[in-house]
């Protein structure tokens, strides 16, 4: 079996931090949610994952955007960068880049589920034939509309088409979130369990996507895989599993509760 | 109780052409003893970029050699995968034929849809369309088998009439099977009067459940070609050796290393949300159903080892007669077995535990005059033998 071979001292560049693992589960209403899974290029395999995870073939990018209605962080929108992995056998993703359009959402993201959130302007618009998503660096400056290297969008994606599914269709796979915990630096499992009332499949381009501005340059969503929105509530349970990035699940992992 | 072997052609990494040839080859050894043992089956799968766990995407290559080097065993052309941008239901035909031709009447034909995006979207195929693509492929190609002037226009598939030739050499055809990943598989299977041919492992109390159900329903199924196969064969690994705990030793890591090389494939239902795939293929399918003392499923707990499947045929002797009368006992017909991984278990090692294997476990469910007999088919093969066209080819592998 392939494992990664990325640094993790690299990879922890901007990792969160978790003083305390939460107990309660974190309930997110009112939620239109985005996915899109793009595939990448081989260099973009084992080379952005930790040693304790393990590529797919072909290498894939799993993106995840939520518009929020209600949350404990109030009011929200986010964009979750990941690739798609295995922890073990299991199915997961490695979370690269996560932008949130708010500070309690980013401080919420980052100190109870581990996510390497910075703020951004994230807008996420769904209309009657299609759905438009942005993601803008807000810069040093406080610059809405441009990445952090001046030359576009962090990520911009359009949809058409919408094409109704079955709510069970859409297969949802949790996160693995390099973050410093009390258990040490740690890949925190974070599974979300998804209630859509409303499923939709589309067709998607990645109009931009600036992958250093992602934390991760070998990333190149170049081939668009599928795309959904959902009207869903979201239930974040507790964390229960974090993983050592340097060892296989098998013997990397711990019991949080 | 039938005996067969089964090829994914899994090769180690690093990949090279020495280590392919060297799977390749091994195997084509491997077929060669299970003939002259008195195996039943071969069947070679067909699949497309799953690096390490399966480089065989040309089975009726592979096939048309172990025809050529062997006499009795029959082979097992499957799973054909039935989606229309890796095949045409014409050149599955053709091919299917000319083989049964060269292999004098002993081939199988399987019939699948691919469970990956890895090969799915390699080929640029819907995930939306494989179910009914499949469909269309099994009822197409016994017609252009048995039919001089067959024509169609269906949903996927159309062509105006033509002779599809050559024809297969067993009369009516081959007999067709369904691969079996998914639960519910096998109702198609058994609706359509196809072999429900096994390729993931389920517990003995749920194979039987599903054998069961299979068995009710192909008793009054509506069969898509001239004839019912109603076997139902499963999928197994095996290593054999006199000493258990030395079976154990060299035969669970190459279990472990197999399923692990699955984890790596992209299934679709992953990639690609659709109601056509409701799950994961193999991946998590010895987990489903699995919990820890505290209620976690172990699905979620990524240390949870996914643990051997039941029934699984690692053993000395003994052992394997014990577990392979279970498998008897909840309805199964045939067991082909995975020999080998990435070749981890020496090529030696293996042709030994084939010969043990044949030694003191087949007698215990095929009397010498069943293995002395050529395999036997739902069909009956015309004695070419007194015809003028036939010479020293007799045929000798499927008659009955």
């Amino acid at each position: 079996m392939i494992s990664g071979t990325a640094s993790i001292d690299e990879l922890a560049r901007n990792a969160a931090e978790i003083e305390a693992f939460g107990s309660e589960p974190i309930t997110l209403s009112g939620v239109t949610g985005l996915s899109l899974i793009a595939e990448l290029r081989r260099g973009a395999r084992e080379e952005v994952l930790p040693p304790g995870l393990h590529p797919i073939v072909p290498p894939a990018m799993s993106l995840v955007a939520w518009d929020v209605g209600d949350s404990p962080w109030g009011a929200f929108s986010a964009v979750i960068v990941r690739v798609v992995c295995r922890s073990g056998a299991r199915a997961r993703t490695f979370c690269v880049g996560t932008a949130a359009s708010t500070d309690d959402a980013v401080a919420g993201l980052r100190s109870q589920l581990g996510f390497p959130a910075q703020r951004a302007e994230v807008a996420l618009r769904r209309h009657y034939d299609g759905v438009d998503l942005t993601v803008a660096s807000r810069g040093e400056a406080g610059d809405s509309t441009a990445s952090r290297n001046g030359a576009g969008p962090m990520l911009a994606v359009s949809a058409l088409d919408p094409d109704p599914l079955s709510v069970g269709d859409l297969q949802q796979v949790g996160s693995m979130n390099l973050a410093h915990t009390p258990l040490g630096l740690r890949l925190v499992q974070v599974e979300t369990h998804h209630i859509p009332s409303r499923v939709e499949r589309l067709a998607a381009r990645i109009d931009a996507f600036d992958a250093e501005a992602w934390g991760q340059r070998l990333l190149d969503p170049y081939w668009v895989v599928s795309c959904s929105v959902s009207l869903e509530d979201i239930e974040i349970p507790a964390i229960r599993f974090v993983c050592d990035p340097a060892k296989p699940a098998a013997e990397g992992t711990e019991r949080v509760q | 109780m039938k005996f067969g072997i089964f090829y994914e052609l899994s090769v180690p990494r690093p990949f090279s052409r020495a280590n392919e040839w060297l799977t390749y080859h091994n195997a084509l050894e491997q077929c060669r003893l299970a003939d002259e043992l008195g195996f039943d089956h071969v069947w070679a799968v067909e699949h497309h970029f799953l690096e390490e766990y399966s480089h065989c995407p040309a089975p009726e290559v592979f096939l048309t050699a172990v025809a050529a080097q062997t006499q009795r065993i029959r082979v097992g052309h499957g799973a054909v995968v039935c989606v229309p941008e890796m095949n045409n239901p014409i050149r599955v035909a053709e091919r299917a034929a000319a083989l049964d031709i060269i292999s004098n009447g002993r081939l199988e034909l399987g019939t699948a849809r691919s469970s990956t995006w890895t090969e799915l979207g390699g080929f640029c195929a819907d995930p939306d369309d494989t179910k009914k693509t499949w469909d269309e492929f099994v009822r197409v190609i016994p017609k252009m088998w048995t039919e001089d002037d067959f024509g169609w226009e269906g949903a996927r598939f159309e062509m105006p009439a033509r002779n599809v030739i050559p024809k297969p050499f067993q009369e009516p055809h081959p007999p067709m099977w369904v691969t079996v990943t998914t639960p519910g598989t096998e109702l198609d299977a058994a609706a359509r009067g196809l072999g429900c041919l096994g390729v993931s492992a389920a517990p003995f109390a749920e194979q039987e459940r599903r054998t069961a159900e299979y068995y009710r329903r192909v008793a009054d199924c509506d069969p898509v070609g001239s004839f019912v196969n109603d076997q139902v064969h499963t999928l197994n690994f095996l290593y054999c050796h006199e000493d258990y705990r030395q079976a154990a030793a060299l035969g669970l890591p190459m279990v472990g290393a197999f399923a692990m090389s699955n984890a790596h494939l992209y299934f679709t239902r992953e990639a690609y949300p659709t109601r056509a795939y409701q799950t994961l293929g193999n991946a998590g399918a010895a987990l489903r159903n699995r919990a820890g003392p505290d209620g976690a499923a172990a699905a979620d707990d990524p240390s949870a080892a996914k643990g051997l499947p039941e029934g699984v045929g690692i053993g000395d002797p003994d052992h394997l007669v014990r577990t392979i009368r279970k498998w008897d006992d909840v309805g199964v017909t045939g067991i082909n077995f995975l020999l080998n991984a990435m070749e981890m278990i020496p090529q030696e090692q293996v042709l030994d535990s084939l010969r043990l294997f044949a030694t003191e476990v087949i007698p215990q469910f095929q009397t010498p005059a069943e293995r002395a007999r050529p395999v036997a088919t739902p069909t009956t093969i015309p004695d070419v033998s007194q015809s003028n066209t036939a010479t020293s080819s007799t045929p000798t592998g499927a008659s009955r």
